[in-house]
């Protein structure tokens, strides 16, 4: 089984699911080949954005879209797959640093857009190479991304499953095998796993032959160390 | 004037608010950062909405008081953001990517502040005074009042010039079309001249103060697409 292989596999089939997508902004390797597997089994056109650069297919070639971007997410039409430095109990996300606002003991890169789109319409996906207790954690040091308030939905994909935000807790959708022993070893995050969760090994045959189609070299893979 | 180092010196005062263009590893007006740091101007202020080899270069120089932006790095973490951050010292007032906008907005629109619909609920209200929390006059919803930032110069890197004066660009222009419309001086450097309809420029000329030619003016970071990052010029800053 191959932890890359489950998650971008996943995270392919929930932008193929999310038709009113108009745009996914591609954060790391492997969330772009999920972004472009998911092209192949979705209906709908699905532009690719690096950051603010580098528009890769869909409708134009927008070069001055900055205030899209916004209007994209108000509106409920851009997907994001983030990798916050931390994640809370509550959905809260940190990428500046850890330690006090203002004077991290550690600091990182910074907020980027995470107070813009942690709490929008659009759907949205953590997407964490690891499970960490280090990484999910009961409160945020830094709030860069506010509690998400419902108005789309948030998932959390990691190495121990797939989980989701229902009414401001973490709740198992479906665990990876070895998944219930991860969950166990981030206690802060608080996910409740309810008896009868099923395990995935890996994602549906096609989606499968989709990652092949578009990543025959297996760049997703060593985003997980593989 | 066509001589960059000519250029930035009448251009940036000591203390002046310089803003930075380009995003993360692309289109960061290195030239123009190396001449403005050999000018030895003491007390800028620095900003820019995503940060890499630009904001290294200028702390470096120890040629700022302040540093304004939503993030900065280079193909990992940047080191003298971080020791800035850590230190406390120059200062710095972290921005999130779409508050850095409305800033830009609120300074084209020439207006004190903007209202923005993100950013509340998170720690940025504290940390930077530029935002407040305020209840729009009409709802009584909350939203930031984000004020104005207005570059005295903004520095951008292009791969092409029209023989109008237009720049234009082949990826996305990140916030240099906002800068170019705020900032009292618009100093952009590019790579060669092109022959491009000029209704297709990414910034109209209209904007532009200075136009300087400076082959590889963005390295170590990319320029589509005359060259990509530079990972080991990157690595020596």
């Amino acid at each position: 089984m191959s932890v890359a292989d489950l998650l971008t596999g996943t995270l392919a089939e929930e932008l193929a699911g999310s038709p009113q997508l108009r745009v996914f902004v591609e954060t790391t390797p492997a969330t772009g080949v999920a972004a472009r597997a998911a092209r192949l089994l979705r209906q709908q056109p699905l532009a690719l954005v690096g950051g603010f650069t580098s528009l890769t297919g869909g409708p134009g070639r927008p070069r001055d879209w900055i205030l899209d971007v916004f209007t994209l997410l108000r509106r409920g039409l851009l997907g994001v797959a983030p990798a916050p430095v931390q994640l809370d109990a509550a959905g809260r996300t940190n990428l500046s640093g850890i330690g006090t606002p203002g004077r991290p003991k550690v600091a990182l890169i910074g907020p980027r857009g995470l107070p813009e789109n942690n709490d929008t319409p659009c759907p949205l996906w953590y997407f964490l190479a690891a499970h960490s207790p280090r990484a999910l954690v009961e409160r945020v040091d830094i709030v860069c991304g506010p509690a998400p308030s419902g108005l789309g939905r948030r998932t959390l994909l990691s190495p121990a499953g797939c989980f989701d935000l229902v009414d401001g807790r973490w709740r198992a959708r479906w665990l990876a095998p070895g998944g219930d022993e991860l969950v166990a070893g981030a206690p802060a995050l608080g996910i409740e796993v309810p008896a009868g969760t099923p395990v995935r090994e890996r994602p549906e045959p096609a989606t499968l032959d989709a990652l092949e189609a578009v990543d025959p070299d297996g760049r997703r893979r060593a985003e997980f160390g593989e | 004037m066509t001589d960059l180092r000519e250029v930035l010196a009448d251009a940036v005062a000591d203390g002046a608010l310089v803003a930075t263009g380009g995003g993360e590893l692309r289109r960061k007006p290195m030239a123009a950062v190396r001449t403005l740091a050999g000018l030895g101007r003491r007390e800028l202020r620095l900003a820019t909405m995503l940060g890499s080899a630009d904001v290294e270069a200028l702390l470096a120089a120890e040629a700022v008081v302040e540093v304004h932006s939503a993030g900065v790095a280079l193909e990992g973490l940047a080191p003298r953001w971080r020791e800035a951050r850590q230190t406390g010292s120059p200062r710095v007032v972290e921005w999130s990517e779409g508050t850095f906008v409305a800033a830009l907005q609120a300074a084209a629109l020439g207006i004190d502040s903007q209202p923005w619909p993100a950013g509340l609920r998170t720690d940025l209200p504290a940390i930077n005074p530029w935002l407040k929390e305020a209840a729009d006059p009409h709802t009584g919803a909350a939203v930031l009042a984000v004020r104005a930032l207005v570059p005295d110069v903004a520095l951008l890197h292009v791969p092409t010039v029209d023989e109008e004066g237009n720049a234009h660009v082949e990826d996305d222009l990140v916030a240099d079309g906002l800068l170019a419309r705020v900032a009292r001086r618009v100093v952009v450097t590019y790579e060669r001249r092109t022959d491009a309809d000029p209704a297709l420029g990414a910034i109209n000329a209209l904007w532009i103060t200075d136009l300087v030619q400076a082959p590889g003016g963005a390295a170590p970071t990319a320029c589509a697409p005359d060259y990509g990052a530079d990972s080991e010029g990157l690595r020596s800053l």
